[in-house]
């Protein structure tokens, strides 16, 4: 571990990197996350820096946890929202990009309805892109939040179950920790209606299943996604209710689960739809846990492609 | 000059350990004994630190409790280096408010090192008193920081790296001086 060098300046998919590399941050991110439970929650290694959130599409938990993490490593911060930028008079994305860049800002934290959107900025400007988040395609801190909250837990992904359950058509989680986790050598599931849980999955080696029966017996880790309502009115399911009463984890099917599952939401959760109360807020639940680990993922992130960021 | 020369031997680098065990004990450990703490910073702080403990405890049966240091947060020089620290474990099993703690580097030199563990210390309180112990001063000092409990002096020029090496790490005790442009391993 000592002779590893990390070398990017952009954090924008899971896919791109390497066991190593990932490792490298979760260990990384085992420091930060002792900075947070601290009288002193904050540190240097930052200062001078400027960090541009630059949220395209709208974000609350993301963007408060990717802003704390700015503070507790002293950077100077400056948000964008959708709203309120340029982008609304007509500005290519691009040319915004340009502008914060000839402002010195140093890294760019990014949220954008369109898959990529982080890349064609990262390859076009000197300052460091953090992809929080790009349609339907990636959300890297995420995944490695879970990551991070798996090993904290397991010890280590090697061999573990891991089921992904719910809209996984939609969902940027999903496709973030099918990398993660399948580089770190952990078996995924995928579970959910066929609808929203496409086959060809397969192709990357995910086990597909529409079954929840199947995809809690021998989990190990359990992660389920938010239901959308709006998914509902075009047809991937019929009701919410029916949903609940199939693929959400409540008392009927909490039976199936193994004692020492986890159990994992990327939040926010729609109570009694996808998950119960009592098992939300009960001891296998990791959910909060999983928030504060994204902050320690996110210091972590920020200061390793801050280092790499040409002057 | 080769690219790496033996600068210290294993039986000099145990008499500094001695010497500056004995500074300890005559300053804590004597007339009025009192407690106190040392915190290795990493990497060779660290082994440092531990020689100098088991020489305490073989000496006067005091044990001082051991911290460990990562710095990596606190330094000056983050995206100016090719590559970034390796952050390693900080554990501090006591409380550093009132509690005297002695720090353990193993080269003092432009003190810029020093300066980023005086910050981190501060962070997690309020110490007594801080004071340093090194195993080498090697002079070229840039900041006005200086060690209380200095092995031994090494007089080399700017250009030239000094490396410690213990058993514990990385083979043989000693010191050995380099010459980076011909002994290109990465960053160290």
């Amino acid at each position: 571990m000592d002779n590893f060098k990390w070398t990017r300046k952009d954090l924008l998919s899971l896919y791109d990197l390497e066991a190593e590399e990932i490792e490298h941050i979760l260990d990384t991110a085992e420091e930060f996350k002792k900075v947070s439970q601290r009288n002193v929650k904050k540190v240097p290694a930052l200062r001078g820096k400027t960090v541009v959130n630059f949220f395209v599409e709208p974000s609350t938990r993301t963007r408060m946890s990717f802003e704390l993490a700015e503070q507790r490593l002293s950077a100077d911060i400056i948000n964008i929202n959708a709203n309120s930028s340029s982008l609304k008079k007509g500005e290519t994305l691009l040319d915004t990009a340009r502008n914060i860049e000839a402002l010195q800002a140093d890294l760019i934290v990014m949220r954008h309805s369109a898959p990529g959107a982080q890349s064609l900025i990262a390859k076009n400007i000197r300052c460091g892109v953090l992809n929080a988040g790009d349609g339907a395609h990636s959300h890297p801190t995420q995944a490695l939040l879970d990551l991070f909250t798996i090993r904290e837990k397991k010890g280590s992904l090697k061999g573990l179950k891991v089921s992904i359950i719910g809209d996984i058509l939609h969902s940027r989680v999903a496709r973030s920790d099918v990398w993660g986790l399948i580089k770190l050598g952990a078996e995924v599931t995928f579970a959910g209606p066929a609808t929203l849980v496409p086959k060809e999955f397969e192709n990357i080696g995910v086990r597909v299943c529409h079954n929840l029966k199947d995809a809690l017996v021998d989990a190990d880790v359990v992660n389920l996604l938010r239901i959308q309502h709006e998914r509902q009115k075009r047809g991937f399911f019929p009701s919410t209710n029916e949903y609940a009463k199939f693929f959400g984890l409540n008392e009927a099917s909490r039976k199936y689960l193994k004692p020492d599952a986890l159990v994992m939401h990327p939040g926010p959760i729609n109570r009694d739809v996808e998950l119960d109360s009592a098992i939300a807020d009960g001891p296998q639940s990791v959910i909060l846990e999983q928030v504060t680990n994204g902050l320690a993922v996110r210091m972590a992130v920020l200061f390793l492609v801050s280092g790499c960021v040409e002057k | 000059m080769p690219a790496k020369r033996e600068v210290c031997n294993g039986s000099e680098v145990q008499a500094a350990i001695t010497r500056v065990a004995d500074a300890i004990i005559s300053e804590f450990l004597s007339d009025n004994p009192r407690e106190f703490a040392m915190i290795g910073i990493h990497r060779q702080g660290v082994p440092m630190a531990e020689r100098i403990i088991a020489k305490l405890e073989s000496r006067t049966g005091y044990r001082p409790q051991l911290a460990l240091l990562d710095i990596s947060m606190y330094r000056d020089d983050i995206g100016m280096r090719k590559s970034l620290p390796i952050i390693h474990a900080t554990t501090i099993p006591f409380d550093m408010n009132d509690t005297a703690v002695i720090l353990v580097d193993d080269v003092l030199s432009s003190g810029r090192t020093i300066r980023a563990a005086l910050d981190a210390v501060t962070d997690y309180g309020r110490p007594e008193l801080i004071r340093l112990a090194v195993l080498i001063d090697r002079g070229n000092r840039e900041f006005p920081i200086r060690a209380d409990y200095v092995g031994m002096k090494v007089d080399v020029s700017d250009d030239r790296k000094l490396a410690v090496e213990f058993n514990e790490n990385n083979g043989q005790d000693g010191v050995y001086e380099i010459d980076w442009k011909k002994y290109r391993r990465g960053d160290h």
